[in-house]
Protein backbone atom coordinates (compact mmCIF):
# COMPACT_ATOMS: atom_id res chain seq x y z
CA UNK A 1 0.00 0.00 0.00
CA UNK A 2 1.64 3.39 -1.08
CA UNK A 3 2.11 5.99 1.91
CA UNK A 4 0.09 9.30 0.90
CA UNK A 5 1.33 12.40 2.08
CA UNK A 6 -1.14 14.99 2.73
CA UNK A 7 0.53 18.11 2.96
CA UNK A 8 -2.07 20.27 2.42
CA UNK A 9 -4.08 18.98 5.42
CA UNK A 10 -3.70 22.20 7.91
CA UNK A 11 -5.15 24.52 5.06
CA UNK A 12 -7.83 21.61 4.26
CA UNK A 13 -8.81 21.74 8.28
CA UNK A 14 -8.59 25.35 8.28
CA UNK A 15 -10.90 25.29 5.24
CA UNK A 16 -13.15 23.06 7.08
CA UNK A 17 -12.88 25.00 10.90
CA UNK A 18 -13.86 27.82 8.29
CA UNK A 19 -16.83 25.72 7.49
CA UNK A 20 -18.18 24.68 10.42
CA UNK A 21 -17.86 28.23 12.40
CA UNK A 22 -21.15 28.48 14.21
CA UNK A 23 -21.15 32.43 13.86
CA UNK A 24 -21.31 31.48 10.05
CA UNK A 25 -24.12 29.11 10.62
CA UNK A 26 -25.93 30.81 13.39
CA UNK A 27 -26.18 34.04 10.90
CA UNK A 28 -27.00 31.61 7.82
CA UNK A 29 -29.58 30.17 9.74
CA UNK A 30 -30.98 33.37 11.06
CA UNK A 31 -31.18 34.79 7.78
CA UNK A 32 -32.96 31.90 6.79
CA UNK A 33 -35.46 31.85 9.54
CA UNK A 34 -35.99 35.91 8.82
CA UNK A 35 -36.14 35.23 5.56
CA UNK A 36 -39.35 32.49 6.24
CA UNK A 37 -40.36 35.47 8.78
CA UNK A 38 -40.60 38.41 6.39
CA UNK A 39 -42.35 36.12 4.13
CA UNK A 40 -44.73 35.43 6.53
CA UNK A 41 -44.69 38.94 7.32
CA UNK A 42 -45.84 39.82 3.83
CA UNK A 43 -48.71 37.13 3.52
CA UNK A 44 -50.31 39.28 6.78
CA UNK A 45 -49.21 42.45 5.38
CA UNK A 46 -51.14 41.26 2.50
CA UNK A 47 -54.38 39.97 3.97
CA UNK A 48 -53.94 42.74 6.22
CA UNK A 49 -54.43 44.95 3.20
CA UNK A 50 -57.40 43.14 1.37
CA UNK A 51 -59.29 43.32 5.19
CA UNK A 52 -58.09 47.39 4.86
CA UNK A 53 -60.03 47.46 1.53
CA UNK A 54 -63.07 45.39 2.90
CA UNK A 55 -63.51 47.84 5.62
CA UNK A 56 -63.12 50.70 2.89
CA UNK A 57 -66.27 49.33 1.20
CA UNK A 58 -68.00 49.23 4.35
CA UNK A 59 -67.55 52.29 5.28
CA UNK A 60 -68.36 53.81 2.13
CA UNK A 61 -71.69 51.87 2.40
CA UNK A 62 -71.92 52.66 6.22
CA UNK A 63 -71.68 56.91 4.69
CA UNK A 64 -74.10 56.03 2.21
CA UNK A 65 -76.62 54.59 4.42
CA UNK A 66 -75.88 56.44 7.45
CA UNK A 67 -78.10 59.96 6.84
CA UNK A 68 -80.86 57.72 5.50
CA UNK A 69 -80.79 55.92 9.18
CA UNK A 70 -80.28 58.97 11.10
CA UNK A 71 -83.23 60.41 8.98
CA UNK A 72 -85.29 57.18 10.11
CA UNK A 73 -84.31 56.56 13.35
CA UNK A 74 -85.35 60.72 13.69
CA UNK A 75 -88.52 59.67 12.32
CA UNK A 76 -89.52 56.94 14.21
CA UNK A 77 -88.71 58.74 16.82
CA UNK A 78 -90.77 61.72 16.01
CA UNK A 79 -93.74 59.63 14.98
CA UNK A 80 -94.04 57.05 18.42
CA UNK A 81 -94.39 60.77 20.02
CA UNK A 82 -96.86 61.61 17.45
CA UNK A 83 -98.89 58.29 18.28
CA UNK A 84 -98.13 58.47 22.26
CA UNK A 85 -99.60 62.22 22.30
CA UNK A 86 -102.31 60.90 19.59
CA UNK A 87 -103.31 58.32 21.66
CA UNK A 88 -103.53 60.83 25.23
CA UNK A 89 -105.28 63.51 23.46
CA UNK A 90 -107.80 61.48 22.47
CA UNK A 91 -108.49 59.74 25.44
CA UNK A 92 -109.04 63.03 27.01
CA UNK A 93 -111.30 63.71 24.29
CA UNK A 94 -113.52 60.36 24.79
CA UNK A 95 -113.02 61.45 28.69
CA UNK A 96 -114.91 64.60 28.52
CA UNK A 97 -118.38 65.03 29.75
CA UNK A 98 -120.51 66.84 27.68
CA UNK A 99 -123.12 69.27 29.17
CA UNK A 100 -125.73 69.27 26.17
CA UNK A 101 -127.17 65.94 26.86
CA UNK A 102 -127.38 66.67 30.80
CA UNK A 103 -128.94 70.03 29.98
CA UNK A 104 -131.91 68.76 27.09
CA UNK A 105 -132.46 65.59 30.18
CA UNK A 106 -133.09 68.30 32.60
CA UNK A 107 -135.02 70.75 30.45
CA UNK A 108 -137.28 67.51 29.32
CA UNK A 109 -138.19 66.97 33.46
CA UNK A 110 -139.16 69.75 34.42
CA UNK A 111 -142.87 70.36 34.67
CA UNK A 112 -144.86 72.97 33.72
CA UNK A 113 -145.47 74.01 37.74
CA UNK A 114 -141.93 73.85 38.49
CA UNK A 115 -138.99 76.25 37.72
CA UNK A 116 -135.39 76.24 37.90
CA UNK A 117 -133.71 79.11 39.27
CA UNK A 118 -129.86 78.49 39.24
CA UNK A 119 -128.04 75.59 38.55
CA UNK A 120 -124.54 74.71 39.33
CA UNK A 121 -122.30 72.06 38.10
CA UNK A 122 -118.77 70.52 38.61
CA UNK A 123 -117.20 68.26 36.57
CA UNK A 124 -115.06 66.43 39.59
CA UNK A 125 -111.39 65.80 39.24
CA UNK A 126 -110.03 62.35 38.08
CA UNK A 127 -113.05 61.18 37.01
CA UNK A 128 -114.51 61.24 40.42
CA UNK A 129 -118.05 62.08 38.43
CA UNK A 130 -120.42 64.97 38.06
CA UNK A 131 -121.83 67.19 41.03
CA UNK A 132 -124.81 69.75 39.92
CA UNK A 133 -126.80 71.81 42.59
CA UNK A 134 -130.31 72.88 41.51
CA UNK A 135 -132.34 75.30 43.09
CA UNK A 136 -136.15 75.95 41.56
CA UNK A 137 -139.16 76.48 43.00
CA UNK A 138 -142.74 74.22 42.49
CA UNK A 139 -145.88 75.24 42.64
CA UNK A 140 -149.15 72.79 43.39
CA UNK A 141 -151.78 72.11 45.05
CA UNK A 142 -148.98 70.06 46.78
CA UNK A 143 -146.35 71.90 45.96
CA UNK A 144 -143.92 69.40 48.01
CA UNK A 145 -145.12 66.55 46.06
CA UNK A 146 -144.35 68.47 42.88
CA UNK A 147 -140.73 68.94 43.74
CA UNK A 148 -140.83 65.31 44.68
CA UNK A 149 -141.82 64.19 41.05
CA UNK A 150 -139.27 66.50 39.62
CA UNK A 151 -136.53 64.63 41.82
CA UNK A 152 -138.17 61.09 41.08
CA UNK A 153 -138.24 62.40 37.13
CA UNK A 154 -134.86 63.20 37.49
CA UNK A 155 -133.16 60.01 38.77
CA UNK A 156 -135.11 58.08 36.35
CA UNK A 157 -134.11 59.85 33.24
CA UNK A 158 -130.58 60.53 34.35
CA UNK A 159 -130.64 56.79 35.60
CA UNK A 160 -131.00 55.89 31.49
CA UNK A 161 -127.94 57.67 30.78
CA UNK A 162 -125.57 57.68 33.21
CA UNK A 163 -124.61 55.29 36.36
CA UNK A 164 -124.46 55.94 40.47
CA UNK A 165 -127.16 58.70 40.05
CA UNK A 166 -128.34 60.67 43.01
CA UNK A 167 -130.87 63.15 43.47
CA UNK A 168 -131.49 64.56 46.66
CA UNK A 169 -132.99 67.16 48.37
CA UNK A 170 -130.55 69.87 49.88
CA UNK A 171 -133.51 71.71 51.56
CA UNK A 172 -137.38 71.78 50.49
CA UNK A 173 -139.55 74.45 51.93
CA UNK A 174 -143.09 76.12 51.78
CA UNK A 175 -142.94 79.46 50.67
CA UNK A 176 -145.51 81.91 52.25
CA UNK A 177 -146.09 82.96 48.21
CA UNK A 178 -149.57 82.17 46.47
CA UNK A 179 -149.06 81.90 42.41
CA UNK A 180 -151.37 81.30 40.01
CA UNK A 181 -150.76 78.14 37.40
CA UNK A 182 -153.75 78.28 34.64
CA UNK A 183 -156.28 80.56 36.85
CA UNK A 184 -155.37 78.52 39.85
CA UNK A 185 -153.95 79.61 43.12
CA UNK A 186 -151.17 77.46 44.08
CA UNK A 187 -149.04 77.69 47.17
CA UNK A 188 -145.33 77.32 46.38
CA UNK A 189 -142.23 75.58 47.60
CA UNK A 190 -138.39 76.21 47.14
CA UNK A 191 -135.83 73.20 46.75
CA UNK A 192 -132.65 72.93 46.64
CA UNK A 193 -131.68 69.59 44.82
CA UNK A 194 -128.11 68.07 44.97
CA UNK A 195 -127.67 65.48 41.65
CA UNK A 196 -124.23 63.73 41.33
CA UNK A 197 -124.02 60.86 38.95
CA UNK A 198 -120.44 59.22 37.10
CA UNK A 199 -120.77 59.21 33.69
CA UNK A 200 -117.07 57.59 33.02
CA UNK A 201 -117.96 54.20 34.26
CA UNK A 202 -119.70 54.00 31.58
CA UNK A 203 -120.59 55.07 27.90
CA UNK A 204 -121.50 58.25 28.34
CA UNK A 205 -124.30 59.80 26.45
CA UNK A 206 -123.17 61.59 23.54
CA UNK A 207 -124.70 65.04 22.67
CA UNK A 208 -126.29 65.57 19.35
CA UNK A 209 -125.12 65.35 16.70
CA UNK A 210 -121.86 63.16 17.41
CA UNK A 211 -119.45 64.09 19.33
CA UNK A 212 -116.50 63.47 17.43
CA UNK A 213 -114.15 66.58 15.58
CA UNK A 214 -115.72 67.92 12.36
CA UNK A 215 -113.60 66.62 9.14
CA UNK A 216 -111.29 69.22 8.26
CA UNK B 1 -25.09 11.84 17.36
CA UNK B 2 -21.95 14.15 16.29
CA UNK B 3 -20.37 15.20 18.84
CA UNK B 4 -19.97 18.70 19.41
CA UNK B 5 -16.39 19.44 20.37
CA UNK B 6 -16.70 23.37 20.27
CA UNK B 7 -13.93 25.65 21.51
CA UNK B 8 -14.20 28.22 23.25
CA UNK B 9 -14.60 31.09 20.51
CA UNK B 10 -17.08 29.22 18.75
CA UNK B 11 -19.25 28.86 21.90
CA UNK B 12 -19.35 32.85 22.13
CA UNK B 13 -20.13 32.61 18.21
CA UNK B 14 -22.88 30.27 19.11
CA UNK B 15 -24.01 31.68 22.28
CA UNK B 16 -23.79 35.39 19.72
CA UNK B 17 -25.65 33.94 17.40
CA UNK B 18 -28.71 32.52 19.83
CA UNK B 19 -28.84 36.33 21.29
CA UNK B 20 -29.11 37.61 17.88
CA UNK B 21 -32.13 35.05 17.12
CA UNK B 22 -33.82 35.90 20.16
CA UNK B 23 -33.70 39.78 19.27
CA UNK B 24 -34.74 38.76 15.83
CA UNK B 25 -38.12 37.23 17.05
CA UNK B 26 -38.58 40.19 19.74
CA UNK B 27 -37.86 42.29 17.28
CA UNK B 28 -39.94 40.70 14.33
CA UNK B 29 -42.97 39.98 16.66
CA UNK B 30 -43.24 43.14 18.96
CA UNK B 31 -42.52 45.69 15.98
CA UNK B 32 -44.06 44.19 12.69
CA UNK B 33 -46.08 41.17 13.24
CA UNK B 34 -47.71 42.53 16.44
CA UNK B 35 -48.64 45.65 15.54
CA UNK B 36 -49.70 44.25 11.90
CA UNK B 37 -51.84 41.53 14.08
CA UNK B 38 -53.05 44.42 16.14
CA UNK B 39 -54.43 46.42 12.95
CA UNK B 40 -56.12 44.07 11.36
CA UNK B 41 -57.76 42.84 14.65
CA UNK B 42 -59.11 46.07 15.04
CA UNK B 43 -60.17 46.39 11.40
CA UNK B 44 -62.05 42.82 11.36
CA UNK B 45 -63.80 44.46 14.54
CA UNK B 46 -64.85 47.70 12.75
CA UNK B 47 -65.92 45.50 9.86
CA UNK B 48 -68.54 43.55 11.94
CA UNK B 49 -69.58 46.64 13.73
CA UNK B 50 -70.02 48.29 10.63
CA UNK B 51 -71.80 45.11 9.57
CA UNK B 52 -73.79 44.90 11.87
CA UNK B 53 -74.81 48.68 11.70
CA UNK B 54 -75.57 47.82 8.33
CA UNK B 55 -77.99 44.90 9.30
CA UNK B 56 -79.57 47.43 11.50
CA UNK B 57 -79.97 49.93 9.30
CA UNK B 58 -81.59 48.02 7.61
CA UNK B 59 -84.14 47.10 10.10
CA UNK B 60 -84.25 50.79 10.80
CA UNK B 61 -84.99 52.28 7.53
CA UNK B 62 -87.70 48.94 7.27
CA UNK B 63 -89.26 49.86 10.87
CA UNK B 64 -89.52 53.99 9.91
CA UNK B 65 -91.57 53.11 6.51
CA UNK B 66 -94.16 50.35 8.15
CA UNK B 67 -94.67 52.84 11.30
CA UNK B 68 -95.65 55.61 9.06
CA UNK B 69 -98.22 53.55 7.30
CA UNK B 70 -99.25 52.54 10.47
CA UNK B 71 -99.15 55.72 11.85
CA UNK B 72 -100.77 57.57 9.21
CA UNK B 73 -104.17 57.76 10.70
CA UNK B 74 -102.68 59.05 14.01
CA UNK B 75 -100.74 62.02 12.03
CA UNK B 76 -103.60 63.04 10.15
CA UNK B 77 -105.55 62.99 13.47
CA UNK B 78 -102.56 64.85 15.15
CA UNK B 79 -101.95 66.94 11.83
CA UNK B 80 -105.86 68.04 12.61
CA UNK B 81 -105.82 68.56 16.27
CA UNK B 82 -102.92 70.76 15.72
CA UNK B 83 -104.95 72.55 13.03
CA UNK B 84 -107.70 73.40 15.64
CA UNK B 85 -106.03 75.94 16.80
CA UNK B 86 -104.30 79.04 15.03
CA UNK B 87 -100.77 80.34 15.83
CA UNK B 88 -100.25 83.13 18.61
CA UNK B 89 -100.48 83.14 21.79
CA UNK B 90 -104.23 81.98 23.08
CA UNK B 91 -105.35 84.76 24.81
CA UNK B 92 -105.18 87.11 21.68
CA UNK B 93 -107.17 84.22 19.64
CA UNK B 94 -109.38 82.76 22.35
CA UNK B 95 -111.91 85.31 23.61
CA UNK B 96 -112.86 86.75 19.85
CA UNK B 97 -113.23 83.25 18.70
CA UNK B 98 -115.77 82.31 21.32
CA UNK B 99 -117.82 85.94 21.21
CA UNK B 100 -117.88 85.24 17.51
CA UNK B 101 -119.17 81.45 17.86
CA UNK B 102 -121.92 82.76 20.39
CA UNK B 103 -122.83 85.22 18.50
CA UNK B 104 -123.41 82.81 15.45
CA UNK B 105 -125.22 80.76 17.92
CA UNK B 106 -128.41 83.67 18.74
CA UNK B 107 -126.05 84.56 22.21
CA UNK B 108 -125.01 88.14 21.39
CA UNK B 109 -123.11 88.67 24.69
CA UNK B 110 -120.12 86.79 25.44
CA UNK B 111 -117.09 87.31 27.17
CA UNK B 112 -114.30 85.17 28.08
CA UNK B 113 -111.27 85.92 29.81
CA UNK B 114 -108.35 83.88 30.79
CA UNK B 115 -108.33 82.35 34.00
CA UNK B 116 -105.18 80.40 34.54
CA UNK B 117 -102.69 77.82 32.46
CA UNK B 118 -100.86 74.90 33.37
CA UNK B 119 -98.50 72.46 31.64
CA UNK B 120 -99.83 68.68 32.04
CA UNK B 121 -98.31 66.12 34.37
CA UNK B 122 -98.11 63.78 31.05
CA UNK B 123 -95.13 63.69 29.48
CA UNK B 124 -96.64 62.94 26.04
CA UNK B 125 -98.17 66.38 26.48
CA UNK B 126 -95.24 68.22 27.53
CA UNK B 127 -95.29 69.87 23.81
CA UNK B 128 -99.17 70.97 25.04
CA UNK B 129 -100.25 73.01 27.34
CA UNK B 130 -104.19 73.37 29.50
CA UNK B 131 -106.12 76.93 29.72
CA UNK B 132 -108.79 77.40 31.25
CA UNK B 133 -111.44 79.91 30.72
CA UNK B 134 -113.75 81.48 32.28
CA UNK B 135 -116.86 82.66 29.56
CA UNK B 136 -119.67 85.03 30.63
CA UNK B 137 -123.07 85.27 28.72
CA UNK B 138 -125.14 87.28 30.85
CA UNK B 139 -128.21 86.94 28.40
CA UNK B 140 -128.89 83.33 27.77
CA UNK B 141 -131.83 82.11 26.39
CA UNK B 142 -132.20 78.72 27.63
CA UNK B 143 -132.63 76.66 24.11
CA UNK B 144 -129.95 78.78 22.38
CA UNK B 145 -127.99 78.33 25.23
CA UNK B 146 -128.50 74.31 24.89
CA UNK B 147 -127.65 74.14 21.18
CA UNK B 148 -124.66 76.75 21.14
CA UNK B 149 -122.74 74.43 24.18
CA UNK B 150 -123.75 71.37 21.58
CA UNK B 151 -121.80 72.44 18.67
CA UNK B 152 -119.54 74.06 21.25
CA UNK B 153 -118.82 70.70 22.66
CA UNK B 154 -118.80 69.08 18.75
CA UNK B 155 -116.77 71.89 17.61
CA UNK B 156 -113.71 72.11 20.26
CA UNK B 157 -112.68 68.48 20.95
CA UNK B 158 -109.95 69.78 23.02
CA UNK B 159 -112.03 71.92 24.93
CA UNK B 160 -114.18 70.47 28.15
CA UNK B 161 -116.36 72.66 30.14
CA UNK B 162 -115.82 71.63 33.73
CA UNK B 163 -118.03 73.93 35.23
CA UNK B 164 -121.11 75.86 34.52
CA UNK B 165 -123.40 78.16 36.26
CA UNK B 166 -126.43 79.32 35.21
CA UNK B 167 -129.18 81.65 37.32
CA UNK B 168 -132.05 82.95 35.96
CA UNK B 169 -132.48 86.42 35.44
CA UNK B 170 -135.00 88.47 37.51
CA UNK B 171 -135.13 91.25 35.09
CA UNK B 172 -135.88 89.67 31.67
CA UNK B 173 -137.36 85.89 32.93
CA UNK B 174 -136.89 84.48 29.38
CA UNK B 175 -133.20 84.79 29.97
CA UNK B 176 -130.41 82.79 32.00
CA UNK B 177 -127.00 84.89 32.94
CA UNK B 178 -124.32 81.74 32.53
CA UNK B 179 -120.88 81.33 33.98
CA UNK B 180 -118.79 78.61 32.21
CA UNK B 181 -114.98 77.55 33.33
CA UNK B 182 -113.64 75.79 30.10
CA UNK B 183 -110.35 73.92 30.06
CA UNK B 184 -108.34 73.65 26.37
CA UNK B 185 -105.50 71.93 25.55
CA UNK B 186 -103.49 74.03 23.54
CA UNK B 187 -100.22 73.62 21.50
CA UNK B 188 -97.46 75.58 22.84
CA UNK B 189 -96.35 78.16 20.03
Amino acid sequence: MALHLNLFHEEIQELRQRQRDPLKIGILVVIGFGALLFLYYAWCAYRTLEIRSRLNTKEQEWSKVEPKVIAAQKRATELTGIISTTRVLDQMIEDRFFWAPFLQELSRCVAPNAQLTSLEGNVLDDKKGVAVSIEGVSAGREPRSAAEDLRQMLLEQLGKSYKDVKVEFKTLEDLDTIVNVGGTNMAMARYVLTVSFNPFSTVAASPTPNPRMKNK
Amino acid sequence: MIPLNLKRDQIQKLVLSAIGFVVLLYVYFSFFLGPLNKSRNAMLLKINDRQSKLNASKNDISKAGSLEQQAANATARFAALKALNPEGAPIAWFPPRIKVFFANQQIDKANARLENSSPFKESELSEWMRYNWLIELPQAEFSALGTAIAELENSEPLLSITKIKILASNDQPQFQQVVMTASTIIQKR
